[in-house]
Parts: C-alpha cells; structure tokens; sequence
C-alpha cells in the first residue's frame, strides 16, 4: 500500500493506492495517526486508487475517524472505486463517515 | 479481574443466570452462535483473521497463546476453501464441544465468576457459576449505554460487543423499552458495519427460529 499526504490549508490529505486489508492497515493507522498527532484533526481519504477493502480496513478508517472527532476535527472520503463503494454502501460507512464523490464535496462534507 | 476478558466471555457473562451460572432459558438457542460469533471477532481484532463480502479468512496464523481462540485459529487457518463470516459462525457453533462449558471455565480462570458447590442436607446438588461481582456485567452496560447514546464515533470491538448484544436479544435486558425504542436507528447503524456482526445476526435468527419451530412441532 502507497500512502502520500498533501496539506490543504487545515486539512491533511491521505492519498492511498492498493490494497486495504489487515496486512497493510497498520501502516495506514501509522500514517493517520502522525497527522492526527500532528495537529491535523481535519483529514481528507483519497480512496480513487484503492482496489479493495477488508473488514480490517474499514476499522482502520472508522478507529482514525474516532481519533479525529476526539481531536475536534473528522474525516472525509472520496473516490470509492465501484467494488469498494459496495463495502463501503453495505456497511453503512456512509452513516457514520462522510462519503463523497471528489474532493470538492468531501471538503464541504468535513465535519468542522 | 485478573485477565481481561475476550467478547465470547462478555457475551456469555450477559446470558448467564446470576443464581445458577446456566445460561438463561431464552438465550440457550443462540448461546452457541454468540461464543462462536464472538471468537471470530476477538481473532478479527488481534489481526488474525480478516473478512470481506465473499469471505474469512485467517491472516496470521500463529497462536495468541488462548486454547479457545487457537484451536479456532487453527481451523480457519487449515480451511482451504472459501467461506463467508456467516458459514463460519455456523460452522464453529455446531462444533462437537461443550462451548458454554469451554468459556464458563475460563470466566471462573479469570476470576469473574465463582465455582460454588451446591448441596443440600444430604445431597450433592452440582455445581454452580456465580459472578464474582457486578463488576464485568455492569462494564458491558455501561459500554453500551455510550456507543448508543453518546453521539460519538464508536471503537470496533465496542460495535462488535453490540452485535453480539443485539442478536442474542441481551439487549433488552440492558435497556427500557423507551431507551430501547430510541436507541433503535443507531443500533442498525451500528450492528450494519461490522461484517461478523451482520453474520452473527443473520445466524442467530436462523438458531431462534429453529428452536422455536422445534418447540411447535413438540406442543402441537
């Protein structure tokens, strides 16, 4: 799993490829978690090169998103390739986590 | 407690009656599928197995060092077809072992239940399972009442307890009907996210109707 991070004014954006699953979820965790620590509660997922998703994954971005509400900030996530946007939808992610189409609309769905 | 208890151990904590250390009457068709439910789960959050919409599958199989949780590790791990979390609850619930028995005796290991001998004047009556204290049962209350009415992000073993909670029907002995009625679009929120949590429930309503279809053909 490739993990960047751009920063966007307040906001830390995470772009990831590959795959998330329990293999590679603790780098992911790593990474969130510097920039939560950081002092970047807002965070952005860019998920458009993210081919799968485990059942670890998804813990991953939910225990992240936990971590960025404590911090006073959230997370937001953008382009779920169709398969992932079906774990994601049967899930019900939606609910708990901002989901969006670009990156635009994941900035205004950002919890502030 | 001396040992931290797993969510197979909580689950059973709930169902368990106070004065006898048996499972409750109305939990003894699901009691299984919950033990089995909450194993997967435990192993799902050290990291040894993992699940998507087609299956589980074991990711490390190296023992954590639990007899219970290895010897499941142990045959996810030597499985080499596929099978979905739902197939897994149901396979390891029907296992040829006493699992309430199995996780009674580690609850009494870990000190949150106490073996009592029962007897009368003359006779020896058996045994009996007794909490140690209100201390494990009100823990899972309390985790409860704050993944459902606190409007925070929950942690994941907390919404896979709640599965485990919710399927089995502990619920209701947690909450009021009113606290109940307005817990209830949070509690699908929540028991949707896990993929074991979907699984255990959709098992357990498969274990009670069952048992109560058995039940009619008896009484008819």
């Amino acid at each position: 799993m490739e993990i960047k991070t751009e920063i966007d004014g307040n906001i830390a954006v995470v772009l990831l490829s590959g795959r998330l699953e329990a293999v590679t979820s603790s780098s992911v965790e790593t990474a969130l978690t510097k920039e939560i620590s950081g002092g970047h509660a807002r965070i952005v997922l860019d998920m458009r090169h993210v081919s799968y998703v485990s059942s670890a994954g998804l813990r991953v971005v939910l225990a992240a998103a936990k971590k960025c509400g404590s911090a006073g900030g959230g997370i937001a996530i953008f382009g779920l390739q169709p398969g992932v946007h079906e774990v994601f939808s049967i899930s019900g992610f939606g609910k708990i986590i901002p989901i969006a189409e670009n990156y635009a609309d994941a900035r205004v769905k950002l919890p502030t | 407690m001396a040992k931290t208890l797993t969510l197979a151990d909580e689950i059973v904590i709930l169902m368990l009656d106070d004065e006898t250390g048996n499972i409750k009457p109305d939990f003894r068709p699901v009691a299984r599928v919950a033990i089995a439910a909450g194993a997967l789960m435990e192993l799902a959050l050290i990291g040894r197995v993992d699940s998507d919409l087609q299956s589980l599958f074991a990711v490390n199989p190296q023992p954590v060092g639990d007899i219970f949780l290895d010897e499941i590790l142990d045959v996810i791990a030597g499985d080499q077809n596929k099978h979905p979390s739902a197939w897994w609850v149901d396979h390891l619930s029907r296992a040829d072992k006493d699992l309430v028995a199995q996780v009674r005796s580690r609850l009494v290991d870990a000190g949150a239940l106490l073996e009592e001998r029962r007897s009368d004047q003359f006779f020896y009556m058996g045994r009996a399972y007794v909490p140690s204290s209100g201390e494990a049962k009100g823990e899972v209350k309390a985790r409860m009442m704050s993944i459902l009415f606190k409007d925070e992000v929950p942690d994941s073993r907390d919404i896979l307890l709640l599965g485990l909670v919710h399927s089995t029907g502990a619920l209701s002995a947690i909450l009021s009907n009113d606290e109940m009625e307005k817990a209830k679009p949070r509690i699908e929120d929540l028991t949707a996210l896990e993929d074991i949590g979907r699984a255990v429930e959709a098992v357990a309503g498969q274990a009670r109707d069952s048992a109560t279809s058995l039940m009619k053909a008896l009484y008819r």
